[in-house]
């Protein structure tokens, strides 16, 4: 009890900042005289979300039913790229001939647009969830791919002395030398990655479907519904904030043995 | 006195590792050839200490990879008990510069790594892991993890990792060279104390003449690159030998003298 009063405490600033931001938005409105379909008053924004999140979950006219749609698409999405990912970062670091024939290709698709290719995925797999998960594996595949391979390289030299002193097997070796030591950097590319599976079932629910937060926005767009829009926006920055503190939760438990400075985790 | 020399002797007469011929050239990037080790002869035999003095470069520590496996020679044999070392099962334990643990591991099972490697039986080892330990004064910390650790005492779990699977030979590459001149006077004794129970051949690299003259019934020097020998000669001090022989006269003759031999090289006489 003590520790959630004292964290409330730290956080006073910001739940001031909060609170300011709010009644600047608020008055500014109604100073500019600006239009509620160019800015909503903070109120009606509120409205719009009280209104889509209480509604019955598996009702169309609700948040969540959008919403565990647009999830489901991208935690698929996700797991799908990253141990596509993984395995082919680990093939590719230990096969010189496996590399040599997929890096080109890696690097080459690196930057294209990959967002450019929804319309395509759409016309392949249809307006369904599979266009989506197709989007976010795509979007997924590239920084794991790209950051495990990169980890699965970077391993001090005397830990591999050390295994060849051993006279080990290269699968030995691999599985207690290569591959944790290479978690930090493939943890790296997973978290852009989850980010990277959201943003890309979003692009491809704007390209057109039937259910996703993505396709209701397109929606509230058409109408003009800005506070919808907003309301959407804000639930799907919290859902995302969720998203990301998991997965860095379940990178403290894997990696527990280095420092998240260290890790490169910054914020 | 006289019966701790016996303990000693006891071996000595098996020679456990051969060197013979011994060359390690490199390839520079512009095609010149670099003469890392030259005409390499040396013999260890069961339960010697033998150190290893030379100045940096001389590559004293390619000669312990080769020994290790680690790098190829290029020419030359190394035999273990009469086998090359190449085409032989045995596997050395190695101590290098840095402790080398792996830190997502606990102590008790970066003990017990080289077991996982060889395919052996944990629990078979599992008391001699804990035992080792014990030896070394890190009783408690089994569970522990290296970050944990000071540098001395990931070192001495490093010595009790390369030790858990019985090698013939125990080989260390300045193991105490990162550690204080305290820590490293008493990881000396700690090291003759293991050496004077567990009865291993090591094979020792040392920078420093008065821990290669403390530890080793024989001190082998060699030349700046290309590493050669130049020197061998008997320490023949009883064990277990107290630190405080390195104040005594005889010990600081012999250490002068070693130093001459390394200081000639060093100003280029022959």
């Amino acid at each position: 009890m003590k520790i959630f009063f004292q964290k409330f405490i730290q956080s006073f600033p910001f739940i001031l900042s909060i609170c300011i931001g709010i009644m600047i938005w608020h008055y500014s409105i109604i100073f500019f005289d600006m239009p509620s379909y160019v800015l909503p008053k903070p109120g009606l924004v509120w409205i719009a979300l009280y209104d889509g999140l209480s509604q019955d979950p598996f009702a169309r006219s609700s948040f969540w039913f959008h919403l565990s749609d647009t999830l489901n698409a991208t935690l698929m999405g996700f797991v799908i790229g990253g141990l596509v990912g993984l395995v082919g970062a680990a093939m590719m670091a230990e096969s010189k001939m496996i590399e040599t024939a997929l890096l080109p290709y890696v690097v080459g698709l690196q930057s294209l647009p990959k967002v450019a290719i929804a319309p395509l995925l759409v016309i392949w797999f249809g307006y369904g969830i599979e266009s989506k998960v197709a989007m976010a594996f795509v979007l997924t595949l590239f920084p794991v791919l790209i950051n495990s391979l990169s980890g699965f390289r970077s391993f001090p030299r005397e830990r591999i002395e050390l295994m060849i002193s051993l006279k080990a097997t290269r699968w030995n070796t691999f599985r207690l030398i290569k591959f944790p030591s290479a978690m930090p950097m493939v943890f790296s590319g997973l978290n852009i990655g989850i980010v990277y599976a959201m943003l890309g079932t979003l692009v491809s629910e704007f390209s057109g479907g039937q259910k996703g937060m993505g396709v209701i926005m397109m929606q509230m767009q058409a109408v003009s519904d800005t506070a919808g829009v907003f309301a959407s926006m804000a639930i799907l920055g919290f859902t995302g904030y969720v998203l990301i503190s998991l997965m860095r939760q379940l990178q403290k438990y894997l990696v527990f043995w280095m420092e998240e400075a260290e890790q490169g985790l910054g914020v | 006195m006289q019966s701790n020399k016996l303990i000693n002797a006891v071996n000595s007469t098996t020679t456990l590792l051969s060197v013979r011929n011994l060359f390690k050239k490199y390839q520079t990037k512009v095609g010149d050839t670099v003469d890392a080790l030259t005409d390499i002869h040396l013999d260890l035999m069961d339960g010697e200490f033998v150190s290893v003095l030379g100045p940096s470069g001389c590559g004293k520590t390619t000669l312990l990879k080769i020994l290790a496996g680690i790098v190829q020679h290029s020419s030359g044999e190394v035999m273990f008990k009469g086998q090359a070392i190449a085409d032989s099962k045995n596997v050395m334990g190695v101590v290098f510069q840095s402790p080398v643990l792996l830190p997502w591991l606990t102590v008790l099972d970066n003990v017990l790594l080289p077991l996982r490697v060889l395919g052996m039986d944990r629990n078979q080892y599992l008391a001699s892991a804990i035992s080792l330990i014990e030896l070394v004064g890190l009783h408690g910390f089994e569970n522990k993890y290296p970050n944990e650790l000071s540098g001395g005492m990931q070192q001495r779990v490093s010595i009790v990792r390369a030790l858990i699977h019985d090698p013939g030979i125990l080989l260390m590459d300045e193991p105490f060279g990162a550690l204080d001149s305290l820590t490293r006077e008493r990881m000396n004794s700690e090291l003759q104390k293991i050496w004077l129970i567990k009865k291993k051949t090591i094979f020792f690299i040392t920078h420093s003449i008065s821990e290669a003259v403390f530890l080793s019934d024989r001190v082998i020097v060699m030349s700046a690159r290309p590493g050669k020998i130049i020197e061998e000669i008997r320490i023949d001090f009883p064990r277990p030998r107290h630190i405080d022989l390195t104040s005594t006269q005889e010990f600081g003759a012999i250490a002068k003298h070693l130093r001459g031999c390394l200081g000639s090289y060093e100003s280029g006489h022959e």
